[in-house]
């Protein structure tokens, strides 16, 4: 698997958006009445949700235990790992 | 001691004077820092306030510029 400029892009977006919904996590916990916040949040959610599916279809899978989908192949401990990207 | 004014200034770092006895065999240390991030500041965090975009909160590691902290050595400058 070729690591192409658009995989490391798509991998930032993803770092990204799951960062912001850390922070909103983090906020909406003491502000649970912050309507603003949590359409953000739901809307991050969403595309957090949307960049995952399109990573896993190009890149396989990043999450065990049937949290993403198996692929074709049972191959998901083929190089590269996480620390070699 | 740290200065009055300077107490309750929203300033990211501030020093103190370390008392140095003349029966102190070790050098003087002088003065040292300590960090006085934002949040000490704030108090409950306000609504609304305004956001970085996602990619420039991932790398100053928060969502919201008013709790942006740097940190730049004091002790090199």
């Amino acid at each position: 698997m070729e690591l192409t400029q658009e995989y490391y892009s798509l991998l930032e977006d993803i770092q990204a958006v799951d960062f912001v919904l850390v922070e909103l996590t983090l906020y909406l916990d003491t502000h649970p009445g912050d309507v603003n916040a949590l359409a953000q949040f739901n809307q991050y959610a969403a595309y957090s949700k949307q960049l995952k599916a399109r990573y896993e279809s190009l890149y396989g899978p990043l999450l065990q235990y049937g949290n993403s989908l198996g692929g074709e192949s049972w191959d998901w401990c083929k190089a590269p790992w996480p620390w070699q990207v | 001691m740290t200065q009055p004014h300077e107490r309750l200034q929203n300033t990211p770092m501030k020093a103190y004077k370390v008392f140095h006895a003349p029966t102190d065999p070790c050098p003087p240390i002088g003065v040292k820092f300590y960090s006085t991030p934002p949040n000490l500041y704030v108090g409950f965090q306000p609504y609304n306030l305004e956001q970085f975009a996602p990619k420039e909160a991932l790398r100053k590691g928060t969502l919201w510029p008013v709790f942006y902290d740097f940190y730049d050595n004091p002790y090199k400058k």
